[in-house]
């Protein structure tokens, strides 16, 4: 067992895991935050995408002793002490989502396109989120939910 | 996947034929190979780590030299578990012809080699095979002709005759 | 207030727990004492099976149990049955190979489960399933479907591997439209094999309380009701009351987990023979190998015509892939979801369509969106298409010529169906206009200018939903009734509970039915709550596909709501001291005609738990009813969808200019979450038709078993869509709803396929059209030759 640090949605938490344990299973099965998924085995669908130190990261590829001393945010903790992110209130209001399956993590990514100024027109989105597969929505409504959150996170910053 | 290839060894036939059939000789030229041991004539257990695009697998199979007509020609056939990531069976018929070489006697040795892999190999890394196969031939008569003209400087240059 | 939320786009009441992380899936549920699963899977697509040795796997750390397909023979368990009953043309019935939980023997495909192991971490199961020695000898596998009749047998019972050999319709009136015919055009196409890849992997948690004999079984399931059903009556791990299933959230399905797999069934089994809980969730790779698969079909079609274009005859010959064993509906699918949709919006007199269905060494075949529907769809699009450049007309002018008109509903077709109502014309209008097809010949030649190939391609799709009036069903050989129930159940305060076996796993069940019944009750949506997938909360259900959920489950709330009127006019007229027939429901009051007295819906709510002065004999306490509504009819929504697309002939890439889909679903509850269900279902067809396909091969190895190898549509894919509707209600259920989740991916495909086919100058090419076949046809090009 290795011992780790990593500062969770704002609180630090200290963690024993295995050495080949990877960052999604110590967050869903350790701290049961069950909302990061895992959809796929190959670091290809995206819905386990999490912040590590302000970074849009795939938290199935990365060992979690690799994180050590990291500062994470999963979607439970993106809203901070609001009862919504913006980009949440934005995928509600845009019907961009339909199972939840992949919503979580294609949150999390958008909120990283947004924050790299990457969130600037549909095509920008579009190519931003090819990293995040979603086989309910058609993707439409995803971008046009990124586009108005994009618009509230600059409102809320400025 | 099959894949035909042919190159030039600077060393005559019958010492090249008494390399292959040397077991140490195999197991030390074959990358991976961490355990290789007779089991019956010709025949033989082995255990190779490979990897094939993201799987990486440990393979115990079983490896026999057939229709050996010493010393021109031979057929490996043989056949590896690696549990779940699948299996890979296969063989090859390798075959060689006296040349020369700068006036040396040489062997043109050349094989060609059909192989088949399932499971979990075949799922992901189904694509990679060809590239894994041509990288593993490459690997190991590097090492082979290496080993047996005691070079470690040869380059060896690998021909393809024929791919699919 | 009634109407006041019919048609209006109200925001998901179930998208705050999705957003912020807190749904909750199968695999997020965490009990006391949980150990976990793994399975052991065959690496060959058939192989006899010589032994098991587990000593190795059991004395591994952790390791609990390791189960395998023998336990299961020995334990008795029935096989995975197959619901649906075809005969095939001279009377006999499909022949139905067993399916068993766990092999023990023989493996038939790829994946095909054979040993369970149970560990006390999901790292531990793992490990130790590699170490269960499965001595597999390899036989011959027979992988393609077109060849798998003249192949070796795989199943004794099974001759030529044929499942059936079914026909529908009038051969010899067929014939002889083909022999009057002024012009006959042929076509020969495969729709290719595709894997449902919902983004939640399948997963199960089973555990059994041995002081109550429970079983409770937590899976993801589109229809918690037909998997207790089936363990229980048929692999009959436990009687039918001490199974529960619960369906929590679930992370689409689109058919794929409508089936009952191995996986669920051994856990449950398991659970309870070991007195564990236990987990499995599915990896991706086990999603690929396992989840059964949907299309992949091979087909010949002639469509005959008068010199004017008016459609004579079609006849059709399809080889359909079941698959190794037959998944629960697996054999309705290239039947009666197919068969019976080839008239399409036509007129045709005469079809006559022959399937035969093989088995082969792949994994199990059913239902994908559309299920059957988007083969018939394909077929009759693309022929219909050829027909027009063959003979010259326009497209969409050759359609509108055997279009069944608006005056000519009720309309029986020729292929058993009968369609109640549509408007063919108005959405093809209506279509047309939106994609300014009269200007397509101005961008084509701006195109050609630019060295592109450009094409537009239309569509005009029928399909039967609203699955199914029961006897109609039961006359075609289901073996259960496809009606649905609700229930509305209102609380003392005056809220309202909705219970439907309806499922939803993305399609907005929680808000539509909420809207559905606060409509016509009268309440604010927030009032309204409702439940689902639970077999220990709900009597019955048959869940959700086929796009019947708001037409059948909504139809029986609609019902379940009438009966809490009629109940509640009976209170007020109780507390009014009055004859029913002098109580109005305005919603939310009940009114006396003949005064200015009511009572609100939360006073009769109120009165009907707490009053005491009840006419006992005439008049139960409580409010709460319940429908079970089963559909006189099919529904049959249908429209007009085109796709225009731009070809690089240097590189073969096909990109979508635009795509317009104009569609009639009937009476539309919530536009906002009908075009999200259209906008899901184009991506899944535009994917088909551009980017997917499993491919096995020739031993029925997966390759294109990951998505690095199986090309999963992505955002950067697609264009906006341009989506429209018609609307022509259904006529036979009360909501006046159709169905809108399959018509996407019904439509889509010959719409983008008749438009690369334009683009290449009428070149066919098979589904899907990748780069490198595109670039292969433009070489064969007669005008870049020259060029």
């Amino acid at each position: 067992m290795e011992t780790i640090e990593l500062k969770i949605n704002g609180r630090k938490r200290t963690l024993h895991c295995l050495p080949n344990a990877t960052l999604v299973e110590v967050l869903r099965d350790q701290l049961h935050l069950t909302g990061t998924h895992i959809g796929c085995d190959t670091t290809q669908c995206g819905a386990c995408t999490i912040h590590v130190d302000g970074d849009a990261v795939k938290a199935c590829t990365v060992l979690a002793v690799r994180s050590d001393g990291s500062e994470i945010t999963t979607i439970e903790g993106l809203a901070e002490n609001e009862a919504s992110h913006p980009m949440q209130k934005a995928f509600k209001a845009c019907h961009g989502l339909q199972c939840g399956f992949c919503t979580p993590g294609m949150i999390m990514s958008a909120v990283d396109l947004v924050n790299k100024g990457c969130a600037v027109d549909p095509a920008a989105i579009r190519e931003g989120l090819s990293g995040n597969i979603c086989r309910c929505t058609g993707y439409q409504n995803i971008v046009a939910a990124v586009l108005q959150g994009a618009s509230e996170m600059q409102e809320q910053s400025s | 996947m099959e894949l035909k290839q042919q190159l030039v060894i600077p060393r005559a036939v019958e010492a090249v034929w008494q390399a292959l059939n040397d077991p140490e000789m195999l197991q030390h030229s074959l990358p991976g190979c961490q355990h290789f041991e007779q089991t019956g004539d010709n025949a033989y257990d082995m255990t190779v780590s490979a990897k094939i695009g993201p799987v990486k697998a440990t393979f115990n199979g079983a490896i026999a030299l057939q229709n050996l007509n010493p010393p021109f020609s031979y057929e490996i056939s043989g056949e590896g578990k690696g549990g779940v990531a699948g299996f890979a069976k296969g063989g090859a018929k390798v075959s060689l012809k006296a040349v020369t070489e700068s006036g040396e006697p040489a062997t043109q040795l050349s094989y060609s080699v059909e192989a088949a892999v399932g499971g979990k190999i075949a799922q992901v890394g189904g694509r990679l095979i060809q590239g894994a196969a041509r990288k593993m031939a490459q690997d190991f008569f590097t090492q082979f002709v290496r080993r047996l003209c005691d070079d470690e400087t040869i380059e060896l240059v690998i021909e393809t005759i024929e791919t699919p | 207030m009634s109407g006041s939320l019919i048609g209006k786009s109200v925001l998901r009441k179930e998208d705050h727990r999705f957003v912020s992380g807190k749904g909750r899936y199968t695999d997020d549920i965490q009990l006391v004492g949980l150990t976990y699963a793994a399975f052991v899977r065959s690496p060959y697509a058939r192989a006899d099976i010589k032994s098991f040795d587990v000593s190795d796997a059991l004395a591994a750390p952790g390791v609990i149990a390791v189960l395998t397909g023998e336990e299961v023979a020995k334990d008795g368990l029935g096989g995975l049955p197959c619901g649906w009953m075809i005969h095939s043309k001279d009377g006999s019935e499909m022949r139905q190979p067993h399916h068993p939980v766990l092999a023990a023997d023989r493996v038939n495909y790829l994946g095909e489960p054979v040993a369970l192991v149970i560990a006390d971490t999901q790292l531990e199961a793992k490990n130790a399933a590699e170490l269960v020695m499965v001595d597999f000898e390899p036989l011959t596998a027979v992988v393609n479907p077109a060849t798998a009749s003249q192949a070796e047998t795989l199943y004794e019972a099974v001759p030529n591997n044929l499942c059936y050999e079914w026909e529908l319709g009038d051969e010899a009136a067929t014939e002889a439209g083909l022999a009057a015919a002024a012009h006959v055009t042929t076509l020969k196409l495969t729709n290719n094999r595709l894997i449902p890849n919902a983004i939640e992997p399948r997963a199960a948690l089973a555990e059994y309380n041995s002081g109550t004999d429970e079983i409770i079984l937590h899976t993801t399931s589109q229809n918690p009701h037909l998997v207790r059903l089936i363990m229980t009556a048929f692999v009959q791990i436990a009687p039918e009351h001490k199974l529960r299933v619960i369906a929590p959230d679930v992370g689409g399905g689109f058919g794929s987990k409508i089936f009952i797999y191995s996986e669920e069934t051994a856990l449950a089994w398991a659970a309870k023979k070991l007195g564990l809980t236990i987990k499995w969730t599915a990896d991706r790779s086990e999603s690929f190998l396992t989840d059964a698969h949907g299309r992949d079909h091979v087909s010949e079609a002639q469509l005959a015509l008068s010199a004017d274009g008016e459609f004579l005859a079609l006849k059709v010959k399809t080889v359909a892939n079941m698959g190794a064993y037959l998944s629960t509906f697996a054999s309705a699918v290239p039947t009666y979801l197919y068969g019976t949709l080839l008239a399409g919006q036509y007129r045709t007199p005469a079809i006559y369509v022959e399937v035969d269905s093989v088995f082969t060494n792949t994994a199990p075949v059913d239902a994908y969106r559309g299920a059957g529907r988007p083969e018939a769809t394909y077929l009759v699009e693309r022929i219909v298409e050829k027909a027009a450049a063959e003979m010259g007309l326009d497209p969409a002018e050759l359609r509108r010529r055997n279009f069944i008109g608006r005056d000519q509903f009720p309309y029986q077709t020729p292929v058993a169906l009968e369609y109640d109502t549509g408007d063919y014309e108005a959405s093809l209008h209506k279509a047309l206009k939106m994609a300014d097809y009269n200007t397509f010949s101005a961008r084509q030649a701006e195109a050609e200018a630019r060295g592109k190939l450009r094409g537009i391609g239309l569509s005009c799709y029928i399909e039967a939903c609203g699955l199914a009036p029961s006897q109609v069903a039961g006359a075609l050989g289901a073996g259960v009734g496809l009606w649905e129930s609700g229930e509305v159940r209102v609380n003392p305060t005056g809220s309202v509970t909705v219970l439907t076996g309806s499922h939803s796993h993305g399609q907005g069940h929680e808000t539509t039915f909420a809207q559905l019944v606060a409509d016509r009750l009268g309440l604010p949506i927030e009032d309204v709550e409702v439940v689902h997938g639970d077999t220990g909360k709900l009597d019955f259900g048959l869940g959700t596909y086929g796009s019947r959920s708001l037409a059948v489950g909504g139809s029986a709330l609609s019902v379940a709501a009438d009966k809490v009127v009629e109940k509640g006019r009976k209170i007020a007229a109780h507390l009014l001291r009055t004859d029913v027939d002098n109580i109005d429901f305005d919603a939310p009051v009940f009114k006396m005609i003949d005064s200015n007295e009511s009572k609100t819906f939360q006073e009769i709510a109120f009165a009907a738990y707490v009053n005491h002065d009840y006419p006992s004999e005439e008049l139960e306490p409580g409010l709460a009813e319940k429908a079970f509504y089963d559909p006189l009819n099919f529904t049959y929504p249908a429209g007009t969808h085109i796709c225009e697309v731009e070809i690089d002939p240097d590189t073969g890439v096909v990109e979508i200019i635009q795509f317009v889909a104009v569609d009639d679903f009937g009476t539309i509850i919530n536009p906002m979450i009908v075009e999200g269900q259209v906008h899901g279902g184009l991506a899944q067809g535009i994917g088909q038709a551009l980017l997917e396909q499993a491919v096995y091969d020739d031993t029925g190895q997966l390759i294109t078993g990951s998505y690095m190898d199986y090309c999963m549509p992505r955002a950067d894919n697609f264009p906006d869509f341009k989506v429209g509707m018609t609307c022509t209600p259904c006529t036979h259920n009360p909501v006046g709803a159709k169905g809108c989740g399959e018509a996407g991916a019904i439509g889509s495909p010959p719409a983008v396929m008749n438009a690369i086919t334009q683009a290449l100058g009428g070149i066919e090419i098979d589904m899907p059209a990748t780069s490198e076949k595109v670039w292969r046809a433009v070489q064969t090009m007669p005008a870049l030759k020259t060029a």
